[in-house]
Order: structure tokens, then sequence, then C-alpha cells
């Protein structure tokens, strides 16, 4: 795996925070990972999810400006730093890679 | 935006309470705006998804580090207090060693203390199935008001029990220790062991290294010999000899070796060289067999404490229903006792448990533990009293934000290393006085470092002692004003000086109490110990003749008579002054047949009075020129109760025999002051029956013991015997008594020792704050008396106090204790006074030695440095 190592959930949250760019906190990270990919986020599993990316270095975190809505407590916006990009991109690497060796015959599942 | 938009309080509070500060904020703020969008659907909903997702956060990643102390105290930190801890005692070297030496001296006390406490309390704990063995106790009804209980119970009632008593398991027969002498090769050695039923080796835990627990006294000609006995009777190779081999017993009989065990060890109550089969004693003694005689200690086993006491309330009155009508009926019952307890609880008084060796226990873990609180209250004192030194330290540490938390933790960590300090060199100082303390208490305890209680033991002990020590200057100090204490001013706290004041009472109160304690234990040790008991025990000795030969006897007697250095021989049936052989069958002219009474039996010869030095009171001695054999001497105690003017001439009889009585003689003391003077009845009736022989020799005991032991071995050349004092006896009876005497006065002395070191450190203080004050009064003109009278006064009027309290406390407590004896001395005031005078004079000797220094410095000195 390389030096990044990454679960699958972590990679969702990553490419999910990248999506958002500007406005990615923890309601609109969760949302949209709600309405894209169909499946249930608590905001537990994310906060966790969060918490360890940036621990690993492939996230960072900055407060925004407090508002009434979320009884005065301010936002926390991440953004994905450069460490956070070649993760991905060696995870879609070693996609790659191994897609590529897929023999063609593998997936042809007319004989099936 | 309704009123209720708010989210559920009380699952926010959990979150906010478990969740990591870096992400609380935004976490709540998610939740909040969740809870929000939400609401618009259902409240009811957006409520329990919101405890929904609160539970769901609560996970490792989200949780704060719940280290203990972690936000406040690390390693850092901790070294620091330790290196500042180090540096204040190296500085203050004075102070500290006055700290260590009290809290030294209190904790290697307390741990020899608590070595004998342990030693006690494991007595007779081994027996793998102890706690199921019960033991029969005998009361006998002696006159309206005394019951005297006894262990030897008779025979068949330990028959009965085994036949008609379903919940018993198994019964024991255990004789009292008797003299046998043993032979295996040439020499004789006399021996004492007991004759037991063959259960009892299974009953109780004395595993056989050789031979069959089961069979090993099935035969009547068994022996069963401890190792020590069969390593001097057949050397090292006992183990392959020993088993088989014949003894000669008593140069009579040969009986043979079935088993060998283990020496009783000194935890054991239970004491002999050798086992034999009750039934070969029983064969030879058949009054054993009749209701009225006790004779043997019934031990039995049972499973729970509720079927004991089943048996127990059965075999309450079986004594009596079984002697309805005979000659000899006695008012007596039998009590159910449990065996591991009795070696503590041994004292009966009026038919119940009443204390025992228990009570020596109590009063010696009471006075342990009173030793260690004063050596705390020294450190407390000391360490508050010094406090201003440590003000600045104090101060800067809070505003450098330590808080008052971390503070307390300073000053319990500084007190938790003086106090391991301390147990470690105490742990040293109590190993090394172990010897000394072991022939102190005529015991052999040692510290048993290989198991983990001991370690347990110690740690907790300087645990609690650190935190004891160091609970209230962690409290003082921490609560220290800022400003003030970098002023360098502290404002003296009033509530400090009371505390520091009312504890130095309490040191001294503790102190006085323990001094008075000491000098009535001793008072009433001297009194039990010189009280007149009716005979003149100097020069009075008692000889114990293991022989079967009694017809020997009369000769033996003329024959030490001849010797010039030997005054008056008499043969008893037992030692006068530890007798208890006793018959419920006396009947008197007037005898109220309803009552039974238990009267002693002495069965002696003609020169009984005079041998012994009693006196008679009323009518006459036994005499030669009468016929002497149908008459008695009762003593003062039976007169009472026949309740006659003059009971001379009045008829009496015992044991079927019809005789009158002669005289009455002064009372005598026939056990311990624990037990009131029995009623008795002397006979010279049947001088067959005599096993002791007393012998009252002239001035020069050396010569005379010499004249006995040769008439002894040409008249009885096969057989072994020993003497002992009867003064000696009678010391050896209080033995236990001369122990915690001694003990006690140590402790009083160590418990006053701990409190003048603390004293003296006060008042070095005193001296040190109040310098200057002295330097002007002196320029003044004042003498170095007056000033010592001064300064002195803060804390003898401490010590006075602490005398008025401790004295109405040690009067009730010392009251308790005496009413354990029967002769007892009185509660005087001048006990109270000495202690009190005691306590003040040696307080007031630590005061003024530095309080003297500062007096006569040159005043000078004290006024030039500013």
């Amino acid at each position: 795996m390389g030096k990044y190592s990454i679960g699958e959930f972590e990679e969702v949250v990553l490419l999910t925070v990248a999506i958002l760019y500007e406005n990615a906190y923890g309601i609109t990270i969760k949302e949209d990972i709600e309405t894209r990919l169909k499946r249930k986020v608590s905001v537990g599993a994310m906060r966790t999810a969060l918490n360890r990316l940036e621990k690993k270095g492939f996230l960072k975190s900055e407060f925004g400006e407090a508002t009434a809505v979320r009884g005065g407590k301010r936002k926390r916006y991440f953004k994905v730093t450069k460490s956070g990009k070649e993760a991905l991109e060696e995870v879609m690497e070693a996609r790659k890679q191994l897609w590529d060796a897929i023999p063609a015959v593998a997936f042809d599942f007319k004989f099936g | 935006m309704s009123l209720q938009s708010t989210p559920p309080k009380i699952p926010l509070r959990f979150l906010r309470w478990f969740c990591h500060p870096d992400l609380l904020e935004d976490v709540e703020g998610d939740l909040a705006e969740l809870f929000d969008s939400r609401l618009e659907k259902s409240r009811f909903k957006a409520k329990m998804l919101f405890v929904l997702d609160v539970l769901l956060l609560f996970r490792i990643g989200i949780i704060k580090n719940f280290k203990p102390f972690n936000s406040v105290i690390n390693y850092a930190m901790i070294s620091n207090f330790l290196k500042i801890a180090r540096r204040n005692a190296l500085r203050y070297k004075g102070n500290t060693i006055l700290n260590l030496l009290g809290l030294i001296i209190g904790i290697s006390s307390s741990l020899l203390i608590t070595l004998l406490v342990y030693d006690e309390v494991s007595v007779d704990k081994f027996h793998t199935n102890g706690n199921q063995i019960y033991q029969l106790f005998r009361n006998m009804r002696q006159s309206e008001s005394a019951v005297v209980t006894t262990e030897s119970i008779p025979k068949p009632a330990a028959d009965l029990m085994a036949a008609e008593y379903p919940e018993v398991d198994e019964i024991a027969l255990v004789s009292w220790r008797m003299d046998r002498t043993l032979g295996a090769g040439d020499d004789n050695v006399t021996l004492e062991g007991r004759f037991v039923s063959p259960e009892f080796l299974n009953m109780f835990t004395f595993p056989l290294i050789i031979g069959d627990k089961n069979t090993a006294l099935n035969d009547l000609g068994a022996i069963v010999i401890s190792k020590s006995t069969a390593l001097s009777q057949f050397g090292e190779d006992w183990p392959s000899t020993a088993l088989g081999a014949s003894i000669r017993l008593d140069n009579q009989y040969e009986v043979k070796v079935t088993g060998v065990f283990e020496d009783p060890g000194s935890n054991s109550s239970l004491d002999f060289d050798w086992l034999m089969p009750a039934d070969q004693f029983i064969n030879n003694n058949q009054w054993m067999n009749d209701w009225g005689n006790g004779s043997f200690r019934v031990y039995f086993t049972t499973e729970t404490p509720e079927k004991a006491k089943a048996v127990g309330d059965r075999i309450l009155d079986e004594i009596t229903n079984h002697t309805v009508g005979a000659d000899n009926a006695g008012m007596e019952q039998l009590i159910v006792h449990k065996f591991q307890d009795y070696y503590l609880y041994s004292n009966f008084d009026n038919g119940a448990v009443n204390g025992g060796r228990i009570d020596y226990i109590r009063i010696l873990t009471v006075v342990a533990i009173f030793i260690l609180v004063i050596a705390c209250i020294n450190f407390m004192n000391l360490t508050t009293a010094r406090s201003e030194r440590r003000t600045k330290e104090v101060g800067i540490r809070k505003v450098m934000g330590a808080q008052r938390f971390s503070l307390s933790i300073q000053f319990f960590l500084e007190a938790i290393v003086f106090s391991t300090f301390a147990t470690l060199v105490a742990v040293v100082v109590a190993h090394l006085l172990l010897p000394f303390f072991n022939h102190l208490i005529e015991k052999n305890l040692f510290i048993p470092f290989g198991e983990p209680i001991t370690w347990i033991f110690l740690i907790g002990t300087a645990v609690i002692v650190g935190l004891l020590s160091g609970s209230y200057p962690a409290l003082l100090l921490s609560a220290m004003n800022i400003i003030q204490s970098l002023k360098g001013k502290v404002k003296k706290s009033v509530s400090a000086l009371f505390m520091r004041r009312g504890l130095v009472i309490f040191q001294f109160g503790i102190s006085t109490f323990l001094i008075i304690g000491t000098l009535v234990i001793s008072q009433q040790l001297r009194y039990m110990l010189n009280k007149d008991i009716g005979l003149d025990k100097e020069n009075l000795l008692a000889l114990r003749i293991a022989t079967e030969e009694t017809e020997k006897l009369d000769a033996y007697k003329t024959e030490l008579l001849k010797s010039t250095h030997i005054k008056s021989v008499s043969r008893n049936s037992g030692n006068p002054i530890s007798y208890g052989r006793s018959t419920s069958s006396a009947n008197w002219e007037g005898k109220d047949p309803n009552t039974g009474y238990e009267v002693n039996v002495m069965i002696t010869d003609v020169d009984f009075i005079e041998t012994m030095g009693m006196e008679m009171l009323k009518g006459r001695g036994f005499d030669n020129q009468f016929n002497d054999s149908t008459n008695f001497i009762i003593n003062q105690v039976a007169a009472d109760i026949m309740g006659f003017d003059d009971p001379i001439g009045k008829d009496l009889s015992f044991w079927g025999i019809n005789g009158e009585i002669i005289g009455v003689v002064k009372n005598f003391h026939m056990l311990d002051m624990h037990e009131a003077i029995a009623p008795l009845i002397i006979t010279c009736i049947d001088p067959s029956q005599s096993f002791v022989v007393m012998v009252r020799t002239e001035e020069d005991i050396v010569q005379a013991i010499e004249a006995i032991d040769d008439v002894t071995k040409a008249t009885f050349p096969e057989t072994n015997y020993e003497y002992e004092f009867v003064d000696t006896i009678l010391e050896d009876s209080y033995q236990v008594e001369i122990m915690v005497n001694t003990l006690v006065n140590i402790l009083a002395g160590i418990s006053i020792f701990i409190s003048c070191l603390g004293l003296f450190g006060l008042s070095s203080y005193t001296a040190e704050q109040r310098s200057k004050e002295v330097g002007i009064r002196k320029v003044q003109g004042a003498r170095v008396s007056q000033i010592v009278f001064l300064l002195s006064r803060e804390y003898a009027k401490l010590i006075v106090i602490a005398c008025i309290i401790a004295i109405p406390f040690a009067y009730y407590v010392m009251q308790d204790y005496l009413s354990n004896f029967v002769y007892r001395t009185l509660l005087k005031p001048d006990v109270f006074i000495y202690a009190g005078l005691i306590s003040i004079v040696v307080g007031a000797c630590a005061i003024s030695i530095k309080l003297y220094n500062a007096a006569v410095s040159n005043p000078v000195k004290s006024l030039r440095q500013e």
C-alpha cells in the first residue's frame, strides 16, 4: 500500500471533502455521502474518520464563523492536504494497476 | 423557530462530559444543525436521533483521555516534586530527622506488634477442618454465685454423643498432658504426651510422616511419637527403623511405634511428644466411666454452626439427666465452644465465654495504632509549623498556574516519599530488633518476607501513614493566598494553630493514657505476685515423680527428712497452687438438698498444713497422735457455704465417706487471681493417691536440692523426676500478664518519646520565631528562667489539658481491665497523679532544651540579623 494507508470509508470521506471544496464541514460531508452513495452515515463514524484523517495529515481543518443555527457553535471546515491528494492518487493508481492486470477473459461471462 | 428547538439536555451534557475538548465545539454544532433540520419533520424523531447520534459518538477517538491527573500532573512535574522534596529534606536536616525518627520508631514498633498479633491470631488455624471442630466444656456450680468451667468432661457424655447424636460426625477424646518415661535404647526420657482416641489423627491436622493415620492408634499397644522423639530415640535413620520398633513405657510395658508425626509447631495450642490410644488409659482408670467424673477433653466435628448450636442446645443438661438420684449429682451443664476460638477466648465468667488472650491482643493492637497515629501527628505538626518556609514556593507555583489539586498532590507525594523511606528503614530496624523482641515475648517470630501479605501490609502502611500525615499539610498549604504568600507575610491561620494545639493535646492525651495503663497493669501484676496467697511460697518445692510405685513414697519421705536441709515433706494429690479436683457429692448437716455444690477435694497426709505454711483459723491440723483418716479440714470459703457458726465437730461426707470437720484453714489460692477461691475439703484418707511431693527446705536451697536428688535417685533409680519452685510456678502462671506488662511499658515509653520529639520540633520552631522577642526581653533585663517559663507556657498548658482529658478515659478503661480479675488492686488517685507528672515533666524537658538554648543565646546575635 506504500506509505499511505487508508481505508475504504476514509477514502470516501476524503474524496467528499475534495468535492465540497470550500464548504466541507460535518453536516455537508455527511449529507453529500448520503445522497451520492446512498448509504447511511452516523455523525460518530464520520467524525472518527475525519479525526483519523487529520491525524494522518491527509486533512487540515479550521474554524469558520459562528452561526445561530448551530447554537452558536463554529463550523470546522476541512481541506484536503497535499499528502491527502497523494494518498488518493496512490489508491487510485493501485486500483488502476490491478484493473490493468486483469486478463480480458476473466470478465467474459458469456459461457459462465 | 419554536421555543423547543434546543436539543435534549441530558444527552448533550453526556456528550460534553465525554467528548474530547478539541472536538467538542464543532461536533456539538453539527449535532445542533442536524437536530434543527430534523426538527422540521418530527420533534420526537429529532430527539431520538439526537440521542442515537450521541451514543454513536461514544467511541474511541472521540472520548477524551480519562487517564488520572492527566491534565494536571505529568512525569516532569512529579520528578520536580521529588526534587523539591529532596532539597527541602536536605536543607532542614534537623526537621527531617525528627520527622523520620518519629515515623521509623512508630512504624517499627507497630510492625513488631503486628507480628505478635498475627502469630497469636494464627494459633490453631492450620487444621484443615478446623472450623468444624468444637469442644465440650463443663460448667460446675460451686456456690450460688460461682461457676467453674472446665474442659474435663465425663467420658459417658462422649459415648452418648457417638450413639445418639446424628449431627455429630466424629468425636475425639484427648487426655490432659501426662508424663511418661519412654526408652528405646539404654536411656530413658520423660516426655509429655496425651492419650487420644483414634479419631484424633483424622480430626486434627497433625500429619504422620510415617504410619497410617487411620489405623495408627487402633491397637492398644500402639504409640505414635513426634519426629524429634524419633530422632532422639532411633537416631538419624529413624525413617527406616522407627516403624514397628518397641519402646519401653515406664519400664513396665512394651509398646510398638505405629507412626511418627511432625512436631506440633508453636502455633498449635495442643502440644504433645507422643500419642497413645485412649482406651489403654481408660482400661486402667475405670472411674472414668462414671457420669460424675470429668476426665478427657471431648472434641467433635459437625458440618455447620447451626448443627453445632443444635448439639449445644441438646447436650446442655445431659449430665444432670444421667446423674439424677446419684449421690454425686451436681448442678452441671455442658456447653459447646468452637475449638479455634478457644486459644483467644479461654476465660469463662459465670459459665459463659468472657475474653481471654484476645483482651491482650486488643490492648496491644490499639496501642500499636495509637503509636502510629502519634508519629503521623508529629509529621503533620512539624510540616505545618514550618510551612512558612514553603510559602514562597507555593506562591510561585500558584502564579505559574498550579491548581490547588496539584499542590495537594505535591504535599501528599512528599509525605508518601517520607513514609515509604521510613517504612523501609523501619523494616530493617524491626528485623534487627526481632531477636530481642522474641526473647522478651518468648516466641519465635520472624518477618515472612516470602509472603505477599507482608508486602501488601508494608506498602499499605507506607501509603496510609503517608496519606494520613500528608493530609493536613496538603490541605493547609495548598489553600494559601497567593499574594500574601508571595509577600512573605503569611497571616497566621488561627484554625491551623488550633489544629496544631489540638493534635499536641491528642498526642499527650494518648501518652498519658498509656502511662496510666502501664502503671495500673504493673500495679495489678505486683499485687498478684506479692499478694499473700495463704501459704508460704518461699523455699517450697513441688516434686513430680513419674512412678507407679506409690508404696515406696512413705520410705522416700522418711529418707528426705533425714537431710538437715529439709524441713518438712508432704504428699499431695496435686499441686495445691494449681488445683482442680472436685466432687459434687459433699454433704453436710443442713445442706439444702436442691442445690448442688462442686467442692474441691485435696488428698494429702498429716504434714500438709505445716509443709505448706498455711494458717489454721479454727480447730487443729492433722496430727499423727490421732486417727485423722476420716477427719477433714475445710477452707473459709467452704465454711461460709456450709454456714455453720462453728464448723468444728460437724459431720461431713463425700465420696461415701463419713467424717467430721476438725479445722478451718485460712483461704489460699488454688488458681490464679482471675479465679475466685473455691471451696475445699482437705483429707488424709488415702495417701496412695499422691502425685506430687511438696518439700519445704531450709534456707540453703542448693544443698537441699542435692539431698533431694540423692534420695530420689536412690529410691526410684529408674524414674525421672522434676522439681519446681512454688514461687516460680506462680510467676509462670502470670506469664501473659508479665509479657503484656513489659510490652505496654515499652510502648508507653515509645509513645511519650515520639510525642516529645514532636514537641521538641515545635518548641524549636517557637524559639526561632520569637528569637527577636527573646533578644529584646533580655536587653530589657529578663532572666533566663523567666524567658524559658514564658516561652514554654504555651506548650505546658497543652500537656496539662491533655492529662485532664486523658484521666477520665483511663479511669473508665482501667476499671474495665481490672474487672477481669477476681482479686485486684484498687484504682487509687496516685496512679493518675504520677502519670500526669511523668508526662508533664518529660514534656517540659523536651520543650525547655531548645527554649533554654534560645534564652541563653546572645541577644546581639538575634537582634542584629535583619
